[in-house]
């Protein structure tokens, strides 16, 4: 999980302008998703926490990804296709069992 | 067998450390452990190949070289990574292989597009989530469709299966790194899909 620690801090800084605004959506995106998939450290998570309770720009951002995120999760899982009837069969005959 | 292809399985097989089942194990590792994913195995061939028919051949093939193989594979650990991998390559070394027809596109070159610096520039994803709450499945699915195949593959693995960053990288063999730039990628080419959609179906609203 600490993988992407480095890389989360060279990136999380150039998100940012001195005054501490978010100039880079785009580059936040990333973060955000790093932190939506579960994959950042507890250090990189406590950065990113302490500024989207902070700052209104990065909090809009965060709980934009996060909702489109889980519309395309949750629609992508109900639209599955059905698995054809005599496929288990199929595949137990051709390892004889 | 090509020599080729054959060099690969062999490869594949000495990757991993030797077991040595008794034919009751091998049956019962392959109902336990392999047999309870085949809903999962088949929706991801059915999203490479957009074909019923090849999709069965996709599943059936991998189950038939998880059997051969099957000592290769440790009681225990992550049968469903391991399945996915093999699928994988069975879908590169032979679907694609076979396949007459070849990939419109070529996700090399798109995927240095989006990993050059200015790329972060140039894409504009300006998706509401107003307007992926008014799609239904079909719709979200056929932008997925619409984006090439690795790109595709990585959004399968991780949205629909669930599987960590790292499990992604052993299935497809690239580095962790790789797994989350190209995730991102993939991501924001299916916003683009869907946003270029929502305002041809005038779903997009005007502010």
């Amino acid at each position: 999980m600490g993988e992407f620690r480095d890389w989360f801090k060279s990136t999380f800084k150039k998100c940012y302008c001195e005054q501490g605004n978010l100039v880079d959506e785009e580059r936040f995106q990333e973060l955000v998703q790093l932190v939506l998939d579960g994959e950042a450290d507890e250090e990189s998570k406590k950065i990113f926490e302490e500024k989207i309770r902070t700052c209104v720009k990065s909090n809009f951002t965060f709980e934009n990804e996060k909702k489109i995120q889980e519309q395309i999760k949750t629609k992508l899982c109900t639209h599955k296709s059905d698995l054809p009837n005599d496929l288990i069969q199929t595949i137990r005959n051709s390892v004889n069992l | 067998m090509p020599e080729e292809q054959h060099n690969e399985d062999q490869q594949q097989e000495e990757q991993f450390k030797k077991q040595h089942y008794t034919e009751a194990q091998k049956s019962d590792i392959f109902e336990k452990e392999f047999m309870v994913h085949v809903d999962s195995m088949y929706n991801f061939a059915y999203r490479l190949t957009f074909d019923g028919d090849d999709s069965k051949d996709l599943v059936q093939d991998t189950y038939l070289k998880a059997f051969r193989f099957i000592n290769s594979f440790e009681r225990g650990t992550n049968a469903k990574a391991w399945l996915f991998r093999i699928l994988k390559n069975s879908f590169i070394n032979d679907f694609r292989k076979k396949s007459k027809q070849p990939a419109k596109v070529d996700y090399n070159e798109v995927e240095q597009f989006y990993n050059s610096d200015d790329a972060g520039s140039k894409i504009t994803t300006d998706l509401r989530v107003e307007t992926v709450q008014d799609m239904i499945g079909d719709e979200i699915s056929g932008a997925l469709n619409g984006i090439p195949v690795d790109f595709r593959t990585v959004i399968i693995l991780s949205d629909l299966e669930g599987f960590t960053y790292e499990e992604m990288s052993k299935i497809l063999d690239i580095p962790i790194g790789t797994v989350r730039s190209r995730l991102h990628r993939a991501r924001n080419m299916m916003k683009e899909k869907l946003a270029a959609y929502a305002k041809e179906m005038g779903y997009a609203k005007k502010d």
